[in-house]
């Protein structure tokens, strides 16, 4: 008992100590604000946080505050509000051994004695379907480690819910040349010679990459990397890498991890610095506002959409227009509006 | 057992006192009532009676959205008539996986490298007791998990009920059999009721609600692969129902290699002296096969047979007749 009464004291003084977190730089603040809290938490989103949290810490007992923060996506001083309010629940009379025992030490969350919630919640349905994908899918990565490992974990998993485990849910990868050559590289640090078909332009240059990642988005398989012919990082797509070699260079680590930011997840596609494009698209060309990233996109009354998106090259945006057909129209910027007429024309009079 | 600690009397907040009603009913073993919940959580609910009841009912129903079951008594005797409340913690909490160091950190890696770009994947990983972690090394997938149709379907397929919603402008009841993640899109494959054949949905498509019906409804068909029911891009090219079934296209050397990958070495009828080659392809499925054809621009040119030809210069035409 004596001891509840220190955690108890402890966590008095630290609700007098805690610091307000220092101002976080406009980047951490814009990476807080994508974890899609905007605006005051309610209060049923604090709780359901709290009881994925406690019985986490509970586990550990002690993690530093900047790394829970930093885990759970929540900004600390967020984190801060919830563990003190964690900290005065539990039952009557709320003496210090009736209460939820967690407190904040010198930057470190401390939750010792699991009192209340140290168990987590049931996964939803959601949850599980989302664990047996994320499996699914892993397991068939090249490379990837521990499949039986992946195979046991799921095997438990059926325990909570056999009909989840056993889910028709199917994950087609696509497959790709070279992949595995590139994932060898990555892990060598190799320098990588490649002859690479470039379709902004239509034309197969070399270019020397040095990977930084491997990823694959909207059924094809991308390598983000260094590259010398550009000076730039840029997404190579893995089945337009017509030949790969490596240089005989290795490359250290620093130079290319310092440069990915981790909670990049849009891979860094598009910048804002390349040409916006609005175009009017309907009926058989309405894949285009499905295939690639917009930056907005309006529904009219007539069934068409209006499409504003970021263009690579000018070719490229000829090479989309030819597919589009008549179905798709430039509406801006002007210098494009005839553009996939006198495309479809220079193609024609290859049939002349 | 020390004095205790007085609870603050001003205005509580609501999370706080969501967190305190739900330890309080998982801690009593008996059933309360509202009433006996008001007192031992002195000043947290209004005074006012209905304002209370109010409060509850929320905080009641959102301790249910979280998964959280409220059991509900009527009293007899002394009480009768007087509803009471219970929370058992061993239907809302999560046995012992009995998960290993090892298969924890499999699942961990699994997530880092698997992007859903959801939640849920986080937080059965946290709920597990692991954590998410970022694998500098590996190649990495995204399959996209956020449409919220996916668990409702899931769902729907794990109890053989049958799914409705509205596509392409009809009201569909679908026989679920399974689902298949491809190129960033979930397909649905099912017996539809409407056409009364086995047909391929895709979710993002769905034009509404998905309602559930009742379990059991149906069986599944056996030896039914999902992944090859639905058709990829090349079978689509050669799904339809144009006269002619192939067409021979010049590609140019630099594409070459890019169309030998997808379609076969088999598929080239002969190469020419610059590098550029012939190919054979399906061209049934008049809208797939523009599609693949005029992405290649000016590297690609139907030779033969002369109808196909004649098509892509009349689509050409078209098109041009804009400038």
């Amino acid at each position: 008992m004596a001891k509840k009464g220190v955690t108890k004291t402890a966590k008095k003084t630290v609700k007098k100590t805690v610091k307000k977190p220092a101002k976080q730089p406009a980047k951490k603040r814009a990476v807080a604000r994508g974890s899609k809290r905007r605006g005051p938490r309610s209060a049923s989103e604090r709780v359901a946080g709290l009881l994925v949290l406690l019985p986490w810490l509970m586990k550990r007992k002690r993690v530093r505050l900047a790394e829970v923060a930093k885990q759970f996506r929540m900004s600390e001083a967020d984190l801060v509000a919830d563990l003190q309010m964690a900290a005065v629940c539990g039952v009557p009379p709320y003496t210090p051994d009736a209460l939820i025992d967690v407190f904040i030490d010198d930057g470190w969350v401390v939750a010792e004695i699991p009192t209340f919630f140290s168990r987590p919640l049931r996964l939803t349905s959601a949850e599980m379907y989302a664990i047996v994908a994320m499996v699914r899918a892993a397991q068939k990565l090249p490379g990837a480690p521990s499949r039986s490992v992946l195979t046991q974990a799921v095997v438990k998993l059926a325990r909570l819910a056999p009909d989840a485990t056993d889910a028709p849910l199917h994950i087609d990868l696509p497959d790709a040349p070279h992949l595995e050559e590139l994932r060898t590289a990555e892990n060598d640090l190799a320098e990588l010679r490649i002859e690479y078909f470039n379709p902004a332009r239509s034309e197969v240059a070399q270019r020397t990459i040095r990977v930084m990642r491997i990823f694959s988005d909207h059924g094809h398989w991308y390598v983000m990397a260094d590259d010398d012919k550009s000076g730039a990082i840029r997404n190579f797509r893995v089945d337009r890498i017509q030949s790969l070699v490596r240089t005989g260079k290795i490359y250290h680590q620093a130079d290319v991890a310092s440069r990915i930011n981790d909670d990049d997840d849009d891979h860094g596609w598009f910048g804002d610095n390349l040409e916006l494009v609005t175009l009017r698209v309907r009926d058989d060309a309405a894949w285009i506002a499905e295939a690639y990233p917009t930056v907005s996109r309006t529904h009219n009354r007539d069934g068409s959409t209006d499409v504003s998106l970021r263009i690579t090259s000018e070719h490229w945006l000829a090479r989309l227009l030819l597919r589009g057909g008549r179905n798709v129209a430039v509406l801006t910027p002007e210098k494009y509006v005839t553009l996939g007429a006198r495309t479809a024309k220079a193609v024609r009079s290859k049939y002349d | 057992m020390g004095s205790p600690v007085v609870k603050k009397t001003e205005k509580i907040n609501a999370a706080e006192r969501m967190l305190n009603l739900l330890a309080l009913l998982s801690a009593r073993s008996q059933p309360i009532t509202l009433k006996q919940i008001r007192a031992e959580l002195l000043n947290q609910y209004s005074e006012d009676n209905e304002a209370a009841r109010a409060q509850f009912e929320r905080d009641k129903s959102d301790l249910r959205k979280l998964g959280i079951p409220i059991d509900m008594l009527t009293l007899g005797g002394a009480q009768a008539g007087e509803t009471a409340y219970r929370v058992n913690r061993n239907n809302y909490e999560l046995t012992d996986m009995g998960f290993t160091d090892e298969e924890l950190r499999a699942l961990q890696v699994a997530a880092a490298t698997v992007r859903l770009g959801a939640q849920e994947g986080e937080q059965a990983l946290w709920k597990l007791g692991a954590e998410r972690v970022n694998p500098k090394l590996g190649p990495r997938a995204s399959i996209g998990f956020s449409d919220p149709h996916l668990g409702t379907i899931l769902d729907a397929i794990s109890k053989r009920a049958a799914v409705n919603f509205i596509y392409k402008g009809e009201t569909r009841s679908v026989d679920a059999y399974g689902m298949l993640a491809r190129k960033g899109f979930w397909y649905l494959v099912g017996f539809d009721h409407l056409r009364k054949a086995q047909r391929v949905f895709r979710v993002d498509r769905i034009e509404s609600g998905v309602t559930v019906g009742k379990a059991k409804s149906y069986t599944m068909p056996k030896n039914l692969d999902i992944v090859k029911a639905v058709p990829t891009d090349r079978q689509m090219m050669a799904a339809g129902d144009y006269e002619h079934p192939t067409a021979q296209v010049r590609i140019d050397a630099s594409l070459v290699h890019i169309v030998t990958s997808d379609f076969g070495a088999g598929a080239i009828v002969r190469s020419e002296p610059d590098g550029a080659a012939i190919f054979e392809i399906p061209c049934s499925n008049g809208y797939a096969f523009r599609l693949w054809l005029f992405a290649m621009v000016d590297k690609a040119e139907v030779v033969a047979p002369d109808d196909v030809r004649e098509l892509a210069m009349r689509w050409l035409d078209e098109l041009a007749a804009g400038v």
